[in-house]
């Protein structure tokens, strides 16, 4: 029995360096090779800082910094489940009539596409700047992912499953959520880990147009701001901030994804 | 037979010493103008009619220059690029010097037409609003680009007020009673009153906070290593003005066709208005455009400082600015 837990004590470890070192690796190597870029061609500060300038900025800055980022993410996260959720009933719909598929996509793609700049003024007029207009911005761009994806897996099914929920005379209804879902949760999940990234960029863009109350700012702003006022280093400080942000979004969604897959890969 | 080859050979080594003479001496000028660059901190408006001027009237070109002038826009680079020696010569406003100072970026202003600034906050004439400390319970449209908007902040209390950012359009203003918005003295209200609003600017200077506008910066080491240059450009840019204020058509056609969203009627109330904030109620002589105070580039790093756009002790004023350029501190060479 002792030697057993030993064994899964050690294998945990080594799981973990495996996941952890490598990154944290690079991370060092990346770090130490950006010094030495600014250092070999004599960057000025205010030009490209190196480590140790955009450092002091976040240590200088903390609070705002702080305050900022839990803003966007508030934002990001709001824009992202909503997206989801959205998504979700919109490739559900498609899935079912090829004719509204047809009709709609488009929309779709018309939402990937279209400037932000172009559809903030409605988006203002709609509702209003803050918080709301932010999370709408960041639905907008964080929506085609998930529909693309979803509706390609509601609709990828094998036939040989769909014959089999024929020869039981399937209800419309049974086939979809026992058959088409089901089958479209991995590729959900792959949208998911596409569009949590975009939610962010879109919490922070959405701030560039509909921005905050007189008191509020998140990343968006801030990355204005420092950028018109020279303040380099802090703007690369925001910038690594908002990068921390997609990527423990990406963390957390991807976590998600082996959770809920390992037990599907169980269950199958 | 002989006697001819030698002839030709001899024509020849004479022909090609008469080209090479030709190529030597270029015509009239014995060097060609030096090629410099002015990035501009906007697209091309009203604001820099003086630096246009002086290029569609050839003063750069009388002073010894080529000059290119480069359009900006929001977020243009300048103090990057001037700093780094990219360009030799952009325009910001005072407050832009001290940020870019305070940074780091060894740029120096050389030459401020704008002696009073011509931010203002354009309100609806039927909210009774007379001055920007009055200012409450409205949406108002701000940058958090320039430091004229934290200064404010920082100053007044605004009560009710929701800041909201600035994209350039007048639009929500005309259409919200309850709407105030960030502008120049010579466009946005100008805008405004076509789409129908009867608006009313506040002059941001009035508060006390009044940055030179559109400065002419360089960089320390442009100063350092080629004087002559900032001299011409400056002699230059100063008859631009001079001539800007006096007659503006030429110039505001050529801007026009830079900028099409800047009609000629626009350009030209904005050359007319300028008038007064160039030349302060013709309180000055036109030989003294673009001079710089001490006093004024202190009081402004105070209010900097005390809005905590800089850190107290970043910047010193005798380090931002230099005077020696300007025609009548009789530092600069003569020229025509």
């Amino acid at each position: 029995m002792n030697q057993k837990n030993h064994g899964r004590g050690a294998e945990d470890l080594r799981h973990w360096c495996g996941l952890t070192l490598p990154p944290l690796l690079t991370l060092g190597i990346v770090v130490a090779g950006w010094q030495m870029l600014v250092d070999l061609l004599g960057l000025q500060p205010y030009i490209l800082p190196g480590p140790v300038h955009v450092s002091e900025a976040i240590a200088t800055n903390l609070d705002s910094l702080i305050r900022a980022v839990s803003l966007t993410a508030q934002a990001a996260i709001a824009g992202f489940l909503l997206s989801f959720v959205a998504g979700f009933f919109i490739a559900v719909l498609f899935s079912q009539s090829a004719w509204v598929e047809r009709s709609l996509y488009p929309y779709a793609i018309f939402l990937q596409t279209v400037p932000i700049v172009a559809v903030a003024p409605l988006i203002v007029m709609w509702i209003g700047h803050g918080l709301g207009g932010i999370i709408a911005v960041s639905f907008i761009i964080s929506l085609f992912p998930i529909i693309a994806n979803t509706t390609a897996g509601l609709t990828s099914i094998s036939p040989p499953l769909d014959d089999l929920f024929a020869l039981h005379d399937a209800s419309r209804w049974q086939r979809l959520w026992k058959l088409q879902v089901p089958h479209a949760v991995p590729d959900m999940l792959t949208g998911a880990r596409i569009s949590c990234g975009l939610s962010v960029i879109g919490a922070i863009v959405g701030e560039f147009f509909t921005g905050y109350g007189t008191t509020d700012f998140g990343l968006g702003y801030l990355i204005i701001q420092t950028n018109a006022m020279t303040k380099t280093p802090y703007l690369f400080a925001c910038v690594l901030f908002s990068t921390g942000l997609g990527l423990l979004f990406f963390g957390v969604v991807s976590t998600l994804n082996r959770l809920i897959l390992r037990r599907w890969a169980a269950a199958r | 037979m002989h006697s001819t080859r030698r002839l030709n050979h001899i024509a020849l080594i004479l022909l090609s010493l008469v080209a090479l003479l030709s190529i030597a001496c270029d015509g009239s000028k014995p060097e060609a103008d030096r090629p410099v660059q002015l990035a501009l901190n906007w697209f091309p408006e009203a604001e820099h009619g003086g630096y246009y001027a002086a290029q569609v009237h050839g003063d750069y070109s009388r002073s010894g220059v080529e000059i290119e002038i480069l359009g900006g826009g929001p977020d243009a680079p300048v103090v990057k690029r001037v700093a780094s020696g990219e360009v030799e010569f952009g325009l910001t406003n005072a407050d832009g010097v001290i940020t870019a100072r305070a940074a780091g970026a060894p740029v120096v202003a050389v030459f401020a037409p704008y002696q009073i600034n011509p931010r203002c906050i354009v309100v609806h004439e039927h909210s009774g609003i007379q001055q920007i400390s009055d200012i409450e319970n409205l949406t108002l449209a701000l940058s958090q680009r320039p430091a004229f908007s934290h200064y404010l902040r920082h100053r007044y209390s605004f009560p009710g007020v929701t800041i909201v950012p600035y994209h350039g359009s007048v639009a929500p203003f005309v259409d919200d009673p309850a709407y105030a918005v960030q502008g120049y003295v010579f466009s946005e209200p100008v805008l405004a009153r076509r789409l129908g609003a009867t608006p009313r600017a506040l002059l941001v200077a009035e508060t006390g906070f009044n940055p030179y506008a559109s400065v002419l910066i360089t960089s320390e080491a442009r100063l350092a290593s080629e004087p002559q240059i900032v001299a011409a450009v400056v002699t230059a840019a100063q008859r631009g003005w001079i001539r800007y204020l006096e007659d503006s058509h030429r110039t505001n056609q050529h801007i026009h066709s830079l900028n099409p969203e800047m009609d000629v009627e626009i350009l030209e109330i904005g050359a007319e208005m300028s008038r007064e904030l160039v030349l302060v109620g013709e309180g000055m002589p036109i030989t003294q455009i673009g001079d710089m105070s001490l006093d004024r580039w202190q009081l402004l790093i105070e209010q900097m400082e005390q809005a905590q756009i800089v850190k107290p002790g970043q910047v010193s004023a005798p380090t931002c600015f230099t005077t020696t350029y300007l025609p009548i501190s009789g530092a600069s060479g003569g020229g025509s």
